[in-house]
């Protein structure tokens, strides 16, 4: 086990207030965390504190990357794309490989072989020429899961991926991000609890505290207990280990270094 | 044909839109691209304010305009970055302390300022070989800058987030941009004016994007249609003894009108041809 990334006592926020206090968690090199919570309760400034975007208040966020730019792979949220900006699909799927194949240069002939290849393997290898605008929603996230994958990361990060995507295509994704598993670390964001615990290997559960959950099982009354005002819903075939229950006499949520021990300030008491 | 060419200042007229065209093609598909129109109708207006204080201060009004126009970019974005201000409202604020500096100076400058009106509504008849300098120079520096760094360009344009994961120079390339942008909208006013200089940065772009939809084909597209359209405008304002910018405005608009016809007939026979095969 390689760990990736580590944050310890991660206070963050914005100008209007903090959003996450003191969260510490680890990623090892072959986990597949699903990141639940209620809207507003800090997944996405969670991803930001990741990727960069925006510093700690106090708390560190370290990355162990040896190489720089290509350790992360990230499919944002929808909602923050222009859809109407003038690109092609080829080209948003390059744009991932920004610090890679260097600003000056224009792309060599192997990474647009693997642009086309990687769009081959998510079945839209025939709008490569197409520009954003011409696609739907589902077949954009599909370039945009190339983009991510294209610098070969070691942690791909999934900012609500299953908004806008058809549902024929939801099963098959989650089916190629298990595949993708055994190459890098995945974390993926969802609200929607029932259909990523039956293929996350843990759950962490966001909502201004991180706790952290060691099995990909969650029941109702652990989001109780976790503050996460959350439903869990079940899609058809998909999954009764959802609800199960489980012997809980372990305190194994507490014992991953994961939760917030310290109980100062912790406004839920 | 041939004769009107034999003159001077049809010649300078012919080079100044041909540079407009080329600056405007790169420039405009990029502020269209990023919906960034309004904050260069702010900085546009706002640089008037840089003329009047060089009027007043017997400095070139270029250069005064220039000075303000840069400012005026940087102040939208810090103001509204930093402080609770939203852009837009920055936008309004600066476009119109521009215009009001520009006013009040040229009151205050002794004499009558002969070439206010052509800051105002531009004229291209009369660009001196010395503007022309400057919009060739500005023509080189622009198509550099989009040769060496169209794929930064894009990247960052189209996802600014993604790019500043990936550690991209995000800030330091949007100040590039911005004081490109600036240039380009005060090297124009010589050629457009103040109030026109916007359409040369969006009406050639938006017609090419109603037949193509990646940027770099909308710079070539639009370069052709705004040359185009200058050259149909300047000959135009000559025979019919009206203004040539707005006549050149005029024709843009035309060719945008006639160019939407065109798509929404395509794409109606299209739809229609369609339920006829099924």
């Amino acid at each position: 086990m390689e760990k990736l990334l580590q944050l310890d006592n991660v206070t963050a926020g914005y100008d209007n207030g903090i959003v996450l206090r003191d969260v510490s968690m680890t990623v090892q090199d072959q986990d597949f965390i699903g990141v639940i919570g209620p809207n507003g309760g800090g997944k996405t400034t969670l991803i930001k504190l990741i990727l960069g975007l925006i510093k700690p208040i106090s708390g560190t966020v370290q990355r162990f990357d040896k190489q720089e730019g290509s350790f992360i792979g990230y499919l944002p949220q929808q909602s923050q794309i222009d859809r109407k900006f003038p690109i092609t699909v080829q080209d948003i799927v390059l744009s991932g490989l920004m610090s890679a194949g260097g600003m000056l240069n224009r792309y060599s002939a192997k990474d647009k072989n693997q642009a086309s290849d990687l769009l081959t393997q998510m079945g839209i290898g025939h709008l490569a020429r197409r520009t954003a605008a011409e696609l739907s929603g589902g077949q954009l996230q599909r370039v945009f899961i190339c983009r991510a994958l294209i610098s070969s990361p070691k942690l791909l990060i999934l900012d609500e991926p299953n908004t806008f995507v058809d549902n024929r295509f939801e099963h098959e994704m989650y089916e190629l991000l298990q595949q993708f598993n055994e190459r890098m670390a995945i974390m993926i964001i969802s609200h929607d609890v029932g259909t990523i615990s039956y293929f996350v290997k843990t759950i962490a559960c966001v909502n201004t505290y991180l706790h952290y959950h060691p099995s990909n099982i969650i029941t109702e009354e652990q989001l109780a207990g976790y503050n996460c005002p959350l439903q869990i819903i079940t899609h058809g075939d998909v999954p009764h280990t959802v609800l199960q229950k489980h012997d809980h006499s372990h305190d194994h949520d507490h014992d991953h270094g994961a939760v917030s021990t310290h109980e100062t300030g912790h406004k839920h008491d | 044909m041939a004769g009107i060419l034999s003159y001077d200042f049809v010649l300078h007229a012919v080079e100044a839109a041909f540079l407009a065209s080329i600056t405007c093609g790169f420039i405009g598909a990029y502020i269209v691209a990023r919906r960034m129109v309004f904050i260069s109708g702010g900085i546009t207006h706002a640089s008037f304010g840089g003329i009047g204080l060089a009027y007043f201060l017997g400095l070139n009004p270029i250069f005064g305009a220039a000075v303000f126009s840069i400012l005026s970019a940087f102040g939208i974005r810090l103001v509204s970055k930093q402080t609770d201000i939203r852009e837009d409202s920055a936008i309004g604020i600066l476009w119109s302390f521009g215009m009001a500096v520009g006013i009040i100076f040229i009151y205050l400058t002794p004499g009558y300022a002969p070439n206010l009106m052509s800051y105002l509504f531009g004229s291209i008849l009369t660009v001196t070989p010395t503007d022309l300098a400057m919009m060739g120079i500005l023509a080189i520096v622009t198509a550099t800058v989009f040769l060496f760094y169209y794929r930064t360009i894009l990247f960052i344009s189209f996802d600014e987030e993604y790019a500043r994961s990936h550690n991209a120079p995000v800030e330091t390339f949007n100040y590039l941009m911005l004081t490109l942008v600036a240039l380009v909208i005060v090297i124009n006013i010589r050629v457009a004016g103040i109030i026109l200089v916007i359409s040369y940065l969006t009406i050639p772009q938006s017609t090419a994007n109603l037949f193509v939809n990646d940027l770099k084909k909308i710079i070539i597209l639009s370069m052709i249609i705004s040359f185009a359209g200058s050259l149909t405008g300047l000959f135009l304002s000559y025979y019919w003894n009206i203004p040539s910018g707005a006549t050149i405005i005029f024709v843009f608009v035309l060719i945008f009108m006639m160019a939407r016809v065109i798509v929404y007939l395509r794409s109606h026979k299209k739809k229609n041809s369609s339920v006829l095969e099924r």
